[in-house]
């Protein structure tokens, strides 16, 4: 038996953390990671940028918003269905830590691969493009609660039982692209139809999006209040359902 | 599952025997949290799975079907995360580590990359990461299948050393050699129900009726076989590779008949064996089923896996 002489919480988070860490250590790099968490936020962005005439104030906080989204939702739809194809996922449910402990290491692993990709434009816009953040406490909100929810999100999708990313990213991508027409990423919110900015409330990217560009200085449409509230009930709800939807396959077996 | 009920004694070598699909895998998934049953209780050292599941599993270690370890991380990192895993402080699980890896000749190489290990030694990487956390039960899940034969004696008599320190073992196997040799109860699982439970010398004395003889000619004809089950009491005859092997309830009398038939055939005996009932001859009796070789296993294997070797190219 292990020499454990610590609190039941404590014991938990250090857990969470080492599934964080080897995560990171053994998917960062991995071609699907860098295909859907990278490479496919900057193309999307550079094709719907390039050769228009936006300003430069505009565009920063896009990437941004896209690059959080892409980056943190992609980890755990890549992460686990690699380990349920080896088996290396039944290592966790065998180990002593709850359900909750072990996806929340698969979503730290997320947040952390979003938010540090997500830093590239923000220092790039500051270095080389006069980009300027006016609101830093806007940023740091919008970074942990966007990463925090998008990882959920992917976790939550994860839970579906395939043994490739790829029959996790085909459903969740169903999600994900529809979200970019209606989340003021293409056309800023207060420029859509009455019934279109009702139906972007809904999304988290919206609330993203008009936080990235609330922390560059340009008016947010919803709020800051409304828009942290909105992705810090994603965040939860997202999480909830992950560990329910990940029960419920344990019961299908 | 289908309503399975069982004890294991603390301290012994429990084989679970069954075909392909009985249950046996689905078993272990349920004993160790993998998957949770429709219904029914399991306790593990009198810790329920499932409401006191984070106390089961501290007392349990589990060496799943597939060696499944992370490929990408060394022997020596795939340990210490296992430790991590189990919340071990880092001086002791860096010595548990460097022990085991000694114990399983694996430590002159623990810093490379698993990738690079033979199915043997992931396998040895595999069981001694279930044993990390100083487990009190090691659930197997065929442990030497599709091993090479050094590999398969190199794990067998760890189990059994592991098993003399104490360790509670629980086996599933489809090689009745193994469990034969090693199990102290054996339980005979097929279509999700367990067909009986026994020691393997009990199980086969329920079969007593069923001795043989074993003989091999130095050339065999074609109606050799025919001819031998018209032998007195022979109750049947089957041919296994260059040998013939007659069931009887009369050992005896079957040799006279042999002896009798070579000389009158004028054939040369290369060897004659007389043979007690096996625990295999219980399990096709249960199950009506006869378990594939390793060989045919192995060569199953094989098939599966080539449009995988393919994609890859």
């Amino acid at each position: 038996m292990s020499n454990v002489h610590s609190s039941h919480y404590g014991r938990e988070i250090r857990v969470a953390w080492a599934i964080a860490v080897k995560d990171m250590r053994t998917y960062y790099t991995k071609p699907p990671s860098l295909m859907f968490g990278i490479l496919f936020p900057f193309s999307l962005f550079l094709s719907f940028s390039i050769g228009r005439n936006i300003p430069l104030a505009t565009q920063i906080p896009i990437l941004i918003s896209q690059t959080l989204f892409f980056a943190s939702s992609s980890i755990g739809p890549v992460v686990i269905p690699m380990e349920r194809a080896n088996q290396t996922f039944d290592r966790f449910l065998t180990s002593p830590v709850s359900l909750f402990s072990i996806l929340l290491g698969k979503t730290l692993a997320g947040i952390i691969y979003g938010a540090g990709v997500s830093v590239i434009p923000v220092l790039v816009g500051i270095a080389f493009f006069s980009s300027q953040i006016v609101n830093i406490g806007a940023l740091i909100a919008c970074f942990a609660l966007s990463s925090l929810a998008f990882s959920a999100l992917g976790i939550m999708f994860a839970s579906i039982p395939g043994q490739t990313p790829g029959q996790v990213m085909m459903p969740l991508n169903f999600v994900r692209i529809p979200l970019l027409f209606i989340s003021g990423v293409f056309t800023p919110i207060g420029e859509l139809p009455t019934w279109m900015q009702a139906v972007s409330m809904f999304s988290p990217l919206t609330h993203t999006v008009e936080l990235a560009r609330y922390a560059s200085g340009a008016d947010a449409f919803f709020g800051p209040v409304l828009n942290i509230t909105i992705l810090s009930a994603y965040a939860a709800a997202f999480l909830f359902m992950g560990i329910r939807f990940h029960i419920m396959n344990q019961r299908k077996e | 599952m289908d309503h399975i009920n069982f004890e294991v004694k603390k301290g012994e070598v429990f084989g679970f025997l069954g075909p392909n699909g009985a249950g046996k895998t689905t078993t272990i998934r349920m004993l160790t949290g993998i998957s949770i049953p429709t219904e029914g209780t399991a306790t593990i050292m009198g810790c329920d799975i499932q409401s006191e599941s984070v106390e089961a599993k501290e007392q349990m270690g589990i060496v799943p079907d597939v060696s499944n370890v992370y490929n990408e991380l060394s022997a020596w990192d795939n340990l210490i995360f296992t430790g991590k895993l189990y919340d071990m402080p880092k001086a002791y699980r860096e010595k548990r580590a460097e022990e085991l890896l000694r114990m399983f000749g694996l430590f002159e190489r623990c810093k490379e990359k698993v990738q690079g290990f033979s199915r043997g030694m992931k396998r040895r990487i595999c069981i001694a990461m279930a044993l990390m956390n100083r487990s009190h039960i090691l659930f197997l899940d065929e442990p030497t299948s599709g091993l090479d034969v050094q590999s398969v004696l190199v794990i067998r008599d760890l189990i059994r050393k592991l098993n003399q320190q104490g360790l509670t073992v629980f086996l599933t196997t489809h090689n009745i050699e193994e469990a034969s040799q090693m199990c102290d109860h054996v339980a005979i699982i097929n279509h999700g129900k367990i067909a009986v439970i026994d020691t393997p010398e009990r199980l086969k004395r329920t079969v007593e009726n069923l001795q043989s003889v074993e003989v091999a000619f130095e050339t065999a004809s074609p109606n050799m076989l025919e001819e031998l089950k018209e032998f007195p009491t022979v109750s049947d005859a089957v041919k296994e590779g260059d040998k013939f092997r007659l069931i009887t309830k009369d050992p005896t009398s079957v040799l006279t008949s042999i002896w009798n038939y070579a000389q009158k055939n004028n054939l040369k005996l290369i060897t004659v064996n007389t043979l007690g009932p096996s625990l295999e001859d219980v399990f096709v009796k249960l199950t009506g089923i006869k378990l594939a070789t390793e060989e045919e296993r192995n060569n199953r294997m094989k098939t599966q896996e080539a449009p995988r070797r393919i994609a890859k190219q």
